[in-house]
């Protein structure tokens, strides 16, 4: 039998059991991200670094491993019921990427790349180590996923709860049309366990890619080239399957909504021609003063690319967190 | 778009292709990045503005300015592929007609939309014929490699993104969207791994001494830039 008042309140301890661990692995977490950081820029600590970045991927493991256990809990917890039938429609299962917890995934992946890249090691792994510490400390102390996790789902199931506990029909009846179509149009989506998670792997390799770039452009050898070719290329094919499959699921979830040139679509269109630019101008690299218009190319990519992310945070739409 | 295998010997007219595609991409990501600095600009005027005749204003002007800059990349794709099936003369004589055949088409119904259908739809079977001559391995094909796969993902990359034009375009009501669009999906990016991958696991395959396989990235390295 479905209790709002039960559940509200082992959805706070559950949050509060996420907190505790939190309160564990975040200094951890942050010490070994400064660290990594410390050990990337500084020559002499430099031949630390491989031992850190497997220390912070390790916990960072750790804590996905924490979020895993959250989710479980929510949907072992979060049922939705009917009202005019008493009927439960089903859990939420909510996507491991989502709201505070993007940040914390992107900078794994990324932390992971670092960890695992080969060709140009000495060079690309101190820039990438670099990077994913400061995602790892940007996703920490400006997300707060262990003290704040998921906060637009939380606050919604919340208020769920509390029409359901009001005890008033229209109101219970409201929050259930508007929690089941979230429920099934957004959390349950397959679309959602797959776009994310393949735009952030492209997004971790082309932050290579862009890395081996600007070597290639401070020291003119091709070989770096060649390095930030083969990182764009493995990020383009997530990029592109990753964008498109969201193409018929937005037109299902979001029919009447203005979606279509909204600005984060925008801003991913633009992203992916830029790319595709780059690798097909990249055919011709050998004709004379190509590379220049190959690296103006691969530059402003990725610059669309932190553009298009910021985009989510700026610019008001159907993607929109703003 | 031109093809990677013709790289190494790339004309004054593949590199022109090569050019006009590009200068195409970089229009689009222009339009894209000046869209999103105005619906910017018109949330921090209007908060509501998505639900005023603005909005709509701006989603008719932005598709105007896409539709001519999608044609223009599927007319390149259109005399860039085809180049080793059959002559440019004839096959610019062959764009031509289609795009006349397009206009035809939409100047009848009197709908944009009808015209670039024809047009896509007459480009996606001219993509169908290549892709199944590359297969069968006819005799015209004049690439400098012999690496079919990374041909055949050529074809099959073009075709998918002329298949996701038409689903954009015709196919967004029609029960046939989804099976086309997921083949558009699948051929778009099976298409680009075979292109970037086929020809270096050919390559690795080669053995030694065999004449080299010309590739798309044409830098070797320990070249300088």
């Amino acid at each position: 039998m479905f209790s709002a008042t039960a559940t509200a309140a082992a959805l706070e301890s559950t949050a509060a059991t996420l907190a505790t661990l939190g309160q564990m692995i975040v200094p951890v977490l942050l010490a070994l991200a400064a660290s990594t950081a410390l050990a990337a820029i500084v020559p002499t600590l430099r031949r630390w670094l491989p031992t850190a970045l497997g220390l912070l991927v390790g916990a960072l493991a750790l804590g996905e491993a924490a979020f895993v256990w959250f989710h479980l809990r929510l949907w072992q917890l979060c049922q939705v019921v009917d009202p005019a039938t008493g009927q439960v429609t089903g859990s939420f299962a909510v996507p491991l990427w989502i709201e505070s917890e993007k940040l914390y995934v992107w900078a794994f992946i990324l932390a992971v790349i670092a960890l695992v890249v080969r060709r140009q090691r000495a060079e690309l792994q101190p820039a990438l180590a670099v990077t994913a510490a400061a995602l790892t400390i940007g996703a920490l102390l400006w997300s707060r996923p262990f003290a704040e996790p998921l906060p637009s789902f939380l606050g919604g199931y919340q208020g769920y709860l509390a029409a359901w506990a009001s005890g008033d029909p229209g109101a219970m009846m409201g929050a259930f049309q508007s929690m089941e179509g979230s429920r099934r149009f957004f959390y349950n989506t397959w679309y959602m366990w797959v776009h994310p998670p393949l735009l952030f792997i492209s997004y971790g390799a082309f932050v290579a890619s862009f890395a081996a770039t600007v070597l290639m452009i401070m020291r003119r050898h091709s070989s770096y080239e060649q390095t930030a070719y083969r990182w764009a290329r493995f990020g383009y094919l997530p990029l592109t399957f990753g964008m498109l499959i969201g193409f018929p699921w937005a037109i299902m979830a979001w029919q009447g909504e203005s979606w279509w040139w909204s600005g984060k679509v925008n801003m991913s269109i633009m992203m992916w021609v830029l790319y595709t630019a780059y690798l097909h101008a990249r055919l011709y690299l050998r004709h004379k003063g190509m590379w220049r218009v190959v690296a103006a190319l691969a530059v402003l990519s990725f610059v669309a690319l932190v553009l298009t992310y910021i985009t989510t945070y700026v610019v008001p739409g159907a993607h929109s967190v703003v | 778009m031109t093809d990677p295998m013709t790289a190494k010997t790339a004309s004054g007219w593949d590199r022109l292709l090569m050019m006009v595609t590009v200068v195409l991409l970089g229009a689009l990501g222009t339009q894209s990045l000046l869209g999103t600095l105005y619906a910017w600009w018109a949330y921090r005027v209007d908060p509501l503005w998505e639900r005023h005749a603005g909005y709509a204003a701006f989603i008719d002007t932005m598709n105007l300015i896409a539709a001519p800059l999608v044609v223009a990349l599927v007319v390149v794709m259109g005399l860039c592929v085809p180049k080793r099936l059959v002559a440019k003369r004839t096959l610019v004589v062959l764009s031509a007609g289609m795009l006349v055949v397009g206009v035809l088409g939409g100047a009848a119904t009197g709908s944009l939309a009808v015209g670039l259908a024809v047009y896509l739809a007459l480009s996606a079977l001219i993509q169908v014929a290549v892709v199944v001559l590359t297969v069968a391995g006819a005799g015209g094909l004049a690439y400098l490699s012999e690496n079919r796969l990374a041909k055949v993902g050529s074809g099959l990359l073009h075709l998918g993104f002329i298949l996701f034009a038409l689903v954009i375009v015709a196919l967004q009501r029609s029960p046939l969207m989804l099976p086309v669009f997921y083949a558009s999906a699948i051929m778009l990016t099976g298409g680009s791994a075979l292109s970037f991958y086929a020809r270096e696991s050919v390559r690795r395959m080669q053995p030694a001494g065999a004449p080299a396989v010309a590739e798309g990235n044409t830098t070797r390295p320990g070249d300088d830039v």
